[in-house]
């Protein structure tokens, strides 16, 4: 780490932030591309194609409920110290006061 | 009543202005590419985000390390100081939002506080390399980290939606970035409102109502400083929404959820590595990114610019503005001159709020079409405009916000 720039701590917010920060938002595209297919309201050419697929329409809501996972673990971590405090329980990194 | 605790007064009440500047300034941050893209609606917006920054406020459970430690001298740290620091971080907020430029309220305080500094003791009281570590090269930082995970999310999702009709995942995205923004409101209390509770705090100390070994402010502090940041956010800094939802990027939900997301992740990912990073331009540099990333879409360079040339001017001129309050506050010195000091920023204040007036933008016509600039096309009294004319590219009506900030301070 330079006096002025501190290349580590950017790099490894670029990279988790490159995982994570865009990660979320592609998992939540497939999660909305499997619900429209699984609904049969598009083929891979973008018509319709009539027919519905339920597998497709678990996997739609199972992609959600992993976006929504890691939407919950975002709120625990912002309140992890608070959490930790209250009822001493330390998740996610937080340590006692 | 004693001198010190007149001055106490003063700045407990100057911080808790603060920091509703503070909240109205940012409701944009969290909230802007939501209003914009219609996943909420404005009113709704604000409140979600005003209820989430008060939630926020009080999960904090320590004092951020007061948001001066490692940039100015703390011996050579006076009431009178933090007084004309918070005045300049007041003044700079409430220019750039009259001008709708989301700029830093952490880098105005800093200016406030750094530019008060100067004048008290000259330069030497002020930590230069922390100035440039930790504010100005963080700022840079920050815009090219979130644009680049802003773009890139934004060109994954374009990418594997392509084929979904456009309806079935704008209404998906439209539910998505309630979460996603939510989430931004919720770590953006976290960490600003502790930046008033350390002022206070600290103030507080100095004044000897709070034993220097304590670990955290009283209760009531928190819950002042949570409810003025939660009341200004949902005040809602509609000028500075506008501009980020509509003026620098055309947001649709597909964009405004990669930008959120990319927004809370840098976010939090800053605070677990140690490395703060401010939240206006982690969110810029995340919407410009989304603009950046959608295929076909226009980023205006020009609206972009002028904020730059905001935040390069913000140390300076909140600084300038922190430097005549000290030299008011103390010249006249006692009772007057505290009370001047306040009386003209209250001027000040107002000077700003009547001139906003003028061309009023609320959660009425926050959405209006983007004509060039902030308030081009909004005077026909509220109604917003529907037609949909040759758009002026970039938003150059408008200087910054030099003059109004030397008249602020004199006399």
């Amino acid at each position: 780490m330079s006096t002025w720039f501190n290349y580590e701590a950017s790099l490894k917010i670029l990279i988790f932030g490159l995982l994570l920060g865009s990660g979320l938002p592609a998992l939540f595209a497939l999660a909305v591309r499997a619900g429209a297919a699984g609904a049969g309201v598009v083929g891979s050419d973008g018509t319709a194609v009539g027919h519905k697929n339920p597998a497709l329409t678990a996997l739609s809501w199972l992609l959600y409920s992993v976006a929504l996972v890691a939407v919950v673990i975002g709120v625990l971590y912002i309140a992890r110290d608070f959490i930790g405090a209250h009822t001493g329980m330390y998740i996610l990194g937080a340590k006692p006061a | 009543m004693n001198l010190q605790l007149f001055l106490l007064i003063i700045v407990v009440i100057t911080a808790l202005a603060f920091d509703y500047t503070n909240g109205f300034h940012d409701t944009g941050n969290a909230m802007a590419t939501s209003i914009a893209s219609g996943a909420l609606s404005p009113k709704a917006a604000v409140t979600l985000s005003a209820v989430l920054n008060l939630g926020g406020a009080f999960l904090s459970t320590a004092v951020a390390g007061t948001i001066a430690k490692d940039l100015v001298n703390g011996h050579l740290v006076t009431l009178q100081l933090v007084f004309a620091g918070l005045v300049g971080g007041i003044v700079w907020n409430l220019l750039t939002w009259l001008l709708g430029i989301p700029s830093s309220s952490s880098h105005a305080l800093v200016g406030g506080i750094v530019g008060a500094m100067i004048a008290a003791v000259g330069g030497h009281g002020v930590i230069w390399t922390g100035v440039v570590s930790r504010v100005l090269i963080p700022a840079l930082v920050s815009v090219v980290l979130a644009g680049l995970v802003g773009a890139v999310g934004t060109w994954l999702v374009y990418r594997l939606n392509r084929g979904v009709p456009e309806q079935r995942s704008e209404g998906a995205f439209r539910r998505g970035q309630i979460f996603s923004a939510s989430l931004v409101s919720l770590a953006h209390g976290t960490n600003d409102a502790q930046k008033t509770m350390g002022v206070i705090f600290l103030a507080l100390i100095s004044y000897g109502a709070v034993s220097r070994t304590a670990a955290l402010p009283p209760l009531w502090v928190i819950v002042a400083c949570a409810c003025a940041m939660a009341l200004g956010t949902y005040t809602g800094g509609w000028r500075i929404i506008r501009t980020m939802g509509k003026g620098l990027v055309e947001i649709k939900s597909p964009q405004g959820m990669a930008a959120e997301s990319s927004s809370a992740v840098i976010i939090l990912l800053s605070a677990h590595f140690g490395y703060a990073l401010s939240t206006t331009q982690v969110v810029t540099g995340s919407v410009l990114g989304s603009g950046v990333g959608k295929p076909g879409a226009e980023v205006r360079w020009g609206v972009a610019g002028r904020m730059a040339t905001a935040w390069l001017i913000t140390l300076p001129l909140a600084g300038l503005v922190g430097a005549i309050t000290y030299w008011v506050v103390h010249g006249i010195g006692g009772f007057a001159g505290a009370a001047i000091g306040f009386g003209l920023l209250v001027a000040t204040a107002s000077a700003i709020y009547l001139r906003s007036r003028k061309t009023k933008v609320d959660h009425k016509n926050v959405n209006a079409e983007w004509k060039g600039d902030l308030t081009a096309g909004l005077d026909d009294a509220d109604q917003p405009t529907v037609t949909v004319g040759a758009e002026v590219p970039g938003g150059n009506g408008k200087v910054t916000g030099t003059a109004p900030a030397k008249k602020a301070g004199t006399p």
